[in-house]
């Protein structure tokens, strides 16, 4: 899985790219976390190219939710595959990790 | 029970990077099984990889020998079949039914995620080898 991030007018996205399992899941709490530490914590995780998340993943996410909350912001994850939307919604977890349509409409409205 | 249409099996040392030869294996079964409608392939696959996932996460050795992990997938015309084995392996330890996490837990949704990913899941130990049989009545 390859990370890259981008920071805009009020948030940075990080778009992820391949499968996010248990090999690469904290690789992307690394990254995210780095990112926080550079100074956003508003963060949109966009998942356009992530075609597999597995609860690894999933953890890595919540994990990265938390972090960014504790830092006085939140994450948001936009452009959801149909693997990862079904992952979200059997483990219940679509009501914790907003999902958007794009990263630009994640904090569109604050 | 129906002719086995399409099979492919892994077999190594149950490190990380194992599962992603686990998922490439996966990829290269619906290849040769197409007929297989995309959602059975993404529930499956999801199921498969979960579990070896775990295996790889949480089978601890018997002995000196180390765990490997092992998965032969099997497709029918109606039932997609996993077993999916760790050797060498203490027998699990903790419960094997899947538990409740918080909204906030980074961890302890396998299994719930596997039971709700497939049609039957049963444990098996046989040999000093714990084995998962998943299987998911296909839709095509």
């Amino acid at each position: 899985m390859e990370f890259s991030y981008e920071v805009k007018d009020s948030y940075a996205e990080v778009k992820a790219d391949g499968r996010l399992n248990m090999v690469s899941a904290p690789k992307l709490r690394e990254f995210v976390t780095d990112v926080i530490a550079g100074g956003s914590s508003r963060i949109v995780v966009n998942l356009e190219n992530t075609a597999f998340m597995d609860s690894s993943g999933l953890g890595a996410l919540i994990g990265c939710l938390k972090a960014a909350r504790q830092a006085g912001g939140d994450l948001r994850i936009a452009a959801v595959q149909p693997q990862v939307k079904m992952v979200l919604e059997l483990t219940s977890m679509d009501r914790v990790l907003t999902s958007y349509a794009s990263a630009d409409e994640a904090f569109g409205n604050d | 029970m129906t002719e086995v249409l399409a099979r492919r099996t892994f077999r190594g040392l149950s490190t990380a990077e194992a599962i992603d030869s686990v998922h490439n294996e996966l990829d290269k079964l619906w290849e040769d099984a197409p007929f297989v409608q995309a959602m059975d392939q993404m529930t499956f696959t999801t199921a498969v990889v979960e579990s070896a996932s775990n295996i790889v996460q949480h089978a601890h050795p018997a002995a000196a020998r180390p765990v490997e992990l092992g998965v032969d997938i099997s497709v029918r015309t109606t039932q997609l079949q996993a077993r999916v084995s760790a050797y060498h392996a203490k027998p699990p330890f903790g419960p094997l039914e899947p538990g409740t996490a918080d909204d906030d837990a980074e961890s302890g949704r396998g299994l719930a995620l596997i039971e709700a990913l497939v049609t039957t899941v049963t444990f098996e130990r046989q040999d000093g080898t714990n084995t998962w049989v998943l299987t998911r009545t296909s839709q095509s």
